[in-house]
């Protein structure tokens, strides 16, 4: 199953895709999510810098390691037995002869498990890097998308515009442009770095928070459309009823018609939120040492670059189905009987 | 003085005259029923008096007072809609729809809000309806939460904008029970209906409305038995009709 399947169709968000695979498959994609939801957990507490304080201050200071550059870090599962299975299933097929292109690809195979071992605390690092910039930027961006869609539909002509042209220009211009513009052109990164972007300890560095900036304002505008449009399904009617009942139109629209329209927004939101997790990979061109940054050195110190790409590929679509079935759990939980999401009123 | 005024009222869309020189007064406990034919104006002219439309020329007061220049968020406190598709909430349950306007309009707390709203909901005789979502009633029950939600503003005045004319036939008759309820109670009440059977028996007056300009206007009795143009006996005869 690609994303795009998962996702991008809207009609299929509701209860997502995996959601209603039979019981034995369900539990297999719930095992091995879980499998590497604890193991990815883990490997970020081992190196928290808050964390290791606290193990400090309870006087276990060799519990967490904090100061361990991502370089040094060793996995915890053992390449060796990879690397042995890859060496013997070769010797079989020595003997194999012609043949041996069958097998050719497990030995292949073991030998990526091998390398995946030895490169997944890499990976890790870069992973919580990957989900900051996506998370936070998804959040500011909500909180600048949603008065944005409200000025499109709601505002004068000149607050129309003004979100229009904003809408317009962000969705019309390369999201790489746009981080290089925000990098090289502006001041930023020395901004950010005076105010303590220095990168030391959990604070991002100044890289990272320019990329916050720069994903937050691209996806604060595509998330405005996604909202806008759900907005606007909502039916007429009942701004006009809650304007009847003597509120304000701004009052009606807070709580009438977002509870609603939002709940509309969520497979749109979702479609972004998934969108921004692979965009957000252009970040590595700013320099941020996010999940594809750390696969890029890993390819050209390695010249393994096809393996580093399989397994950062896996990376991200983990990242993709966690999320698409997220929201999915998301959107059951805030459902509301006879409100119908976007997939039900087609 | 009338509690409500509407004097020479002129209301046009594009080129289209909606309402012309349309005048009537009601005193408070009146219950005033507007008939017409499609496109008449009758919806038009019920949203100029809670200002959901502005008019374009005359004035219109509310105990004297002229609406133009009153708050229209005070306005529409003391003036309730009830809407032909109920126009419920569709987030918020049965009560949810009562309480919205006492907390955010007449500011009151969750807890008095909520007594308030159960205490209107039970009048509409939907107090074990109180957590049904929109979705979940029928027709006539969404209706009443719809009356619930207007009188628990406690407004001086209730615009029924063809309350039952999207129900299904045997739904009528509870709503209409309530507005009876309601007229008895006193209440004053401007109604779009074709319910001629809750015309005769709660109206104080009859209006036909054609056009966009008022064509006759009298006692029930007057409008059914002697009417002066022979289009209102007409109409009105084709409406009895339907409602047997
Ligand atoms: N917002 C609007 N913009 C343009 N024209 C409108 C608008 N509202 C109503 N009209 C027009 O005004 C005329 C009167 O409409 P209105 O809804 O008041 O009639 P009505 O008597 O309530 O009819 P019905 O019995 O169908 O509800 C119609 O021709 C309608 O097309
Ligand atoms: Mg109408």
């Amino acid at each position: 199953m690609t994303d795009g399947e998962a996702v991008t169709d809207p009609t299929e968000t509701r209860g997502s895709t995996i959601g209603s695979l039979p019981g034995r498959r369900r539990l297999v994609v719930v095992a091995v999510g879980s499998v590497f939801w604890t193991w990815l957990l883990a490997r970020w507490a081992y190196h928290n810098t808050v964390l290791d304080w606290v193990a400090t201050a309870f006087g276990t200071p060799d519990l967490v390691r904090a100061e361990q550059g991502v370089r040094g870090r060793e996995g915890w599962i053992p390449a060796a037995p990879f690397e042995g299975a890859a060496e013997a299933v070769d010797g079989v097929a020595a003997t194999l002869g012609p043949a041996s292109a069958l097998v050719d690809w497990l030995v292949w195979l073991f030998d990526l498990a091998a390398f995946a071992t030895t490169t997944a605390p890499a990976l890790a690092a870069g992973a919580f890097v990957t989900v900051y910039l996506t998370v936070v930027s998804m959040l500011l961006g909500l909180v600048i998308a949603v008065p944005l869609a409200v000025a499109r539909i709601y505002g004068g002509r000149g607050l129309r515009s003004i979100a229009l042209a904003y809408t317009e220009l962000i969705r019309g211009t390369p999201l790489l442009a746009q981080l290089f513009f925000l990098y090289f052109g502006l001041p930023l990164a020395q901004i950010a770095e005076s105010v303590g972007f220095t990168g030391q300890g959990p604070v991002p560095r100044a890289a990272a928070a320019v990329a916050v900036v720069g994903f937050t304002i691209n996806s604060s505008a595509y998330q405005s459309e996604y909202i806008r449009s759900a907005l606007q399904s909502v039916d007429p009617g009942q701004l006009t009823a809650a304007r009847a009942v003597g509120l304000s139109e701004l009052g009606g629209i807070r709580h009438v018609v977002l509870p609603q329209g939002l709940r509309f927004a969520i497979p749109g939101w979702t479609n972004e939120f998934v969108y921004l997790i692979k965009y957000s990979s252009l970040a590595a061109f700013i320099t941020v040492p996010d999940l594809f940054r750390r696969a890029r050195t890993i390819g050209s110190e390695t010249f393994q670059f096809t393996d580093i790409y399989v397994i950062v590929g896996l990376f991200y679509l983990a990242l993709v189905l966690t999320t698409a079935l997220a929201m999915g759990r998301l959107e059951r939980w805030v459902a509301i009987p006879g409100l119908g999401s976007a997939s039900d009123r087609g | 003085m009338s509690l409500l005024e509407i004097e020479d009222v002129d209301k046009s869309y594009g080129d289209e005259e909606v309402l012309h020189d349309v005048s009537l007064a009601m005193d408070q406990r009146d219950v005033d029923v507007i008939v017409g034919p499609s496109g008449s104006g009758k919806s038009t002219l019920l949203r100029c008096v809670n200002r959901l439309t502005e008019v374009d020329d005359g004035a219109i007061y509310l105990d004297g007072e002229e609406i133009h220049g009153m708050d229209e968020n005070d306005l529409r406190r003391r003036v309730g809609m009830v809407f032909q598709d109920f126009n419920l909430f569709a987030h918020r349950s049965a009560l949810g729809n009562v309480t919205l306007g006492l907390t955010e309009v007449l500011e009151l707390s969750e807890t008095e809000a909520k007594s308030r709203a159960e205490e209107f909901l039970g009048r509409v005789g939907l107090a074990d309806q109180a957590d049904s979502y929109p979705s979940q009633l029928s027709g006539g029950q969404k209706q009443r939460v719809g009356i619930a939600r207007a009188l628990a503003m406690d407004p001086d005045l209730l615009l029924f904008d063809e309350p039952t004319s999207a129900l299904d036939p045997e739904l009528i008759g509870e709503v209409l029970a309530v507005m009876e309820d309601l007229a008895e109670g006193g209440m004053t009440m401007l109604c779009v209906t074709h319910e001629m059977g809750f015309a005769r028996s709660a109206a104080s007056t009859i209006t036909f409305l054609d056009g966009g300009r008022i064509v006759e206007r009298g006692p029930p009795e007057q409008l059914f038995e002697t009417p002066e143009k022979e289009r209102t006996r007409t109409f009105l005869g084709q409406l009895t009709d339907l409602n047997r």
